[in-house]
């Protein structure tokens, strides 16, 4: 089920932006120097730079801003590949939970074998000086517990495991 | 020197324009700091927990003490605010910059600071006037003010252990949090209660004064742009105040002032409702984080003149000598992502350039490459602006946002964007619900998808040019199409 008139697969950060040959020729682009570019679209005039670049893999990084891109692309090529490869969208529940960031777990507030509810309060992380709630986002039972109160934890370390 | 980061720097800077040597202190975990590399000589105080390292004031004392120190500076945060450690400094025949531990001891406990400017007439919130940590006296004091109610640390400061409840139902489950946070940060678990206004604002004054009774203010800071009860943006001069009001609080602050008999730089912080009509909050027996708003209108270094203060100088300028020059802001740089909660972003600083030019001032204490530890506070720079109006302060604000690259950890540089571009913070009708009121995570993200877009057009066209993507094949039939046509 593609597009034809998507041509490219952009990756930039946490954006896929699909672009198509027609887009990109009608695009308002002029070049200032080899790595500085600007851009009038939909009459919004801004610049962009080039930070870095590795053509080989097609990735490289783009400042618009002040803030980073870094970029992705996949030509049509790429995207055959992908479909060809693997279909990796797999079925999506909550099977654990992971620490948001680095801090001190202060109180466990579930036990094993227990029902939660979406909302619940699972534990609280210390971080920062702030008490933060870890709450549950899905209904699930608690299987495994991998922290104790007072424990330090890494961000994204596994907290509690879900079933 | 004791404290680390930003603020260690910013004071060393003055201390040694005035021509004398620092000392600074540093955990393991800040052996690359800037403060430690700037410094005349530098001791490790243990390993990185600031209570085995920052908090350690009887090893900062003896080290002091060793290398013949004449002076402690405390910076903010730490240790700034513990009397008993002032007293400790100044029986070491050490002087503390700063408030006498007297001063600190009655404004550092909310409800001694209520009772000592009760008899100087100074308008305050109602609430109840002794701590408590107990559940029922709690309910029973909402019950009687009315929710919504704040419930506060008595020992606390920088919204730690600070707690609004709306409804009864709330109230036992954020007691409990307000007393553990509070026990936690400050180890005592007191808090008190009081109304919580609505539409608030949040405007302090700046105070001077020294050992020979001289009291000045330097006009007002608003600092109601929040987010969790703490600052972000602050600016000075607010943009509501008139000057017969402005008079009014900076009196008001020099008696709370009195009221202690205070030395060195405070703020005394004020609760202002939608009627301007305001209320005494807290003294902070400190430097603010927020004091260089006030340097740049005022054109007086506060460090400076906490140092003459403590060698026991005068004033050199009266009240009437002092005038606001144009306008400033600063907004907070913290390791934080404002696009999931504001939570601590932890990680190295993989890119970091700070913006220059004239009017903008960076007070930061981190470089390229270093890692943001997580035992301290996160805040890596203060990004300051001055223009000759509101207007011109806010342009330079916002093209230094734009020139301040930090990459490795999110921050709130793109939440500051927010905040200078938005109509409220633009026309000055907002008050310390702004985040609630005007803030989601997608407006920001809006604006990324925009750029994002910017850059992948950039890109293709880029790599095109260096052949290293194909051109697409299938959209042939569409090229004839338009050649038809």
């Amino acid at each position: 089920m593609s597009d034809p008139t998507v041509s490219w697969q952009v990756k930039a950060n946490e954006f896929v932006i699909p672009v198509s040959k027609e887009q990109l020729e009608s695009a308002d682009i002029i070049k200032r120097s080899p790595l500085e570019f600007h851009l009038v679209q939909e009459h919004r005039s801004v610049s962009a730079r080039v930070l870095s670049a590795e053509p080989g893999e097609k990735k490289m990084t783009v400042e618009v801003e002040g803030e980073t891109y870094v970029i992705e692309i996949k030509d049509e090529l790429d995207q055959m590949l992908d479909k060809m490869g693997f279909n990796t969208r797999a079925h999506k529940t909550i099977k654990e939970i992971r620490a948001p960031m680095p801090g001190l777990v202060l109180e466990i507030a579930v036990t094993v074998g227990q029902d939660v509810k979406e909302g619940e309060k699972i534990l609280i992380l210390e971080a920062m000086k702030m008490e933060n709630s870890i709450v549950i986002h899905a209904d699930a039972t608690i299987k495994k517990i991998h922290v104790k109160s007072g424990q330090a934890v890494e961000k994204g370390q596994v907290l509690v495991e879900l079933e | 020197m004791a404290n680390r980061g930003e603020i260690a720097l910013r004071i060393m800077r003055t201390i040694r324009r005035m021509g004398i040597q620092s000392v600074a202190v540093f955990s393991e975990a800040d052996r690359n700091a800037p403060h430690v590399l700037y410094a005349d000589e530098a001791v490790c105080l243990g390993a990185p927990p600031s209570a085995q390292s920052y908090l350690n004031g009887d090893k900062i004392i003896a080290f002091a003490k060793e290398l013949g120190v004449d002076g402690i500076h405390p910076g903010y945060g730490f240790l700034s605010e513990n009397a008993e450690f002032a007293q400790k400094v100044e029986d070491a025949g050490i002087r503390f910059i700063g408030p006498g531990p007297e001063a600190m001891r009655i404004m550092g406990s909310k409800l001694a600071a209520k009772e000592c400017v009760k008899h100087y007439d100074i308008p305050m919130v109602p609430g109840i006037d002794k701590a408590i940590e107990d559940i029922g006296i709690a309910h029973e004091t909402a019950k009687k003010i009315g929710f919504p109610i704040l419930i506060k640390a008595s020992a606390g400061g920088g919204g730690k252990g600070m707690r609004i409840v709306e409804k009864a139902e709330d109230l036992e489950e954020q007691m409990q949090r307000a007393v553990s946070e509070a026990r936690s940060s400050f180890g005592d678990g007191s808090v008190f209660i009081e109304k919580y206004v609505s539409s608030p604002r949040h405007v302090e004054i700046q105070v001077l004064a020294d050992m020979h009774g001289n009291v000045v203010h330097l006009f007002e800071r608003e600092c109601s742009i929040q987010r969790r009860h703490q600052k972000v943006v602050e600016e000075s001069p607010s943009a509501i105040l008139t000057p017969e009001l402005r008079k009014r609080m900076g009196e008001a602050a020099v008696l709370v002032a009195r009221s202690c008999n205070y030395t060195s730089t405070g703020t005394v912080e004020f609760l202002m409702d939608d009627k301007l009509n305001f209320y005494f909050l807290e003294m902070n027996t400190r430097l603010q984080v927020e004091h260089p708003v006030t340097e740049m209108i005022t054109g007086i270094d506060l460090v400076e003149e906490q140092i003459r203060i403590a060698r026991g100088e005068k004033l050199s300028f009266t009240q009437d000598d002092l005038r606001i020059h144009g306008h400033a802001l600063e907004l907070r740089v913290y390791a934080e992502d404002p696009l999931n909660n504001f939570l601590p972003s932890i990680g190295t600083l993989t890119r970091y350039v700070k913006p220059v030019g004239e009017g903008i001032r960076v007070d930061d204490g981190f470089e390229e490459g270093m890692p943001i530890p997580i035992y301290y506070d996160p805040m890596i720079a203060k990004l300051v602006t001055w223009g000759m109006d509101r207007t011109e302060a806010l342009q330079k604000m916002k093209a230094a946002i734009r020139d301040y690259h930090i990459e490795g950890v999110a921050t709130t540089l793109p939440f500051g964007l927010f905040v200078f571009e938005h109509e409220a913070f633009v026309s000055g009708h907002f008050d310390t619900h702004f985040v609630k009121d005007h803030y989601t995570p997608e407006k920001i993200k809006e604006k990324q998808k925009d750029n994002a877009a910017v850059a992948a057009l950039v890109a293709l066209t880029y790599l095109l040019e260096q052949q290293s993507i194909t051109t697409p094949v299938v959209n042939k039939t569409s090229s004839w199409k338009r050649r038809l046509a």
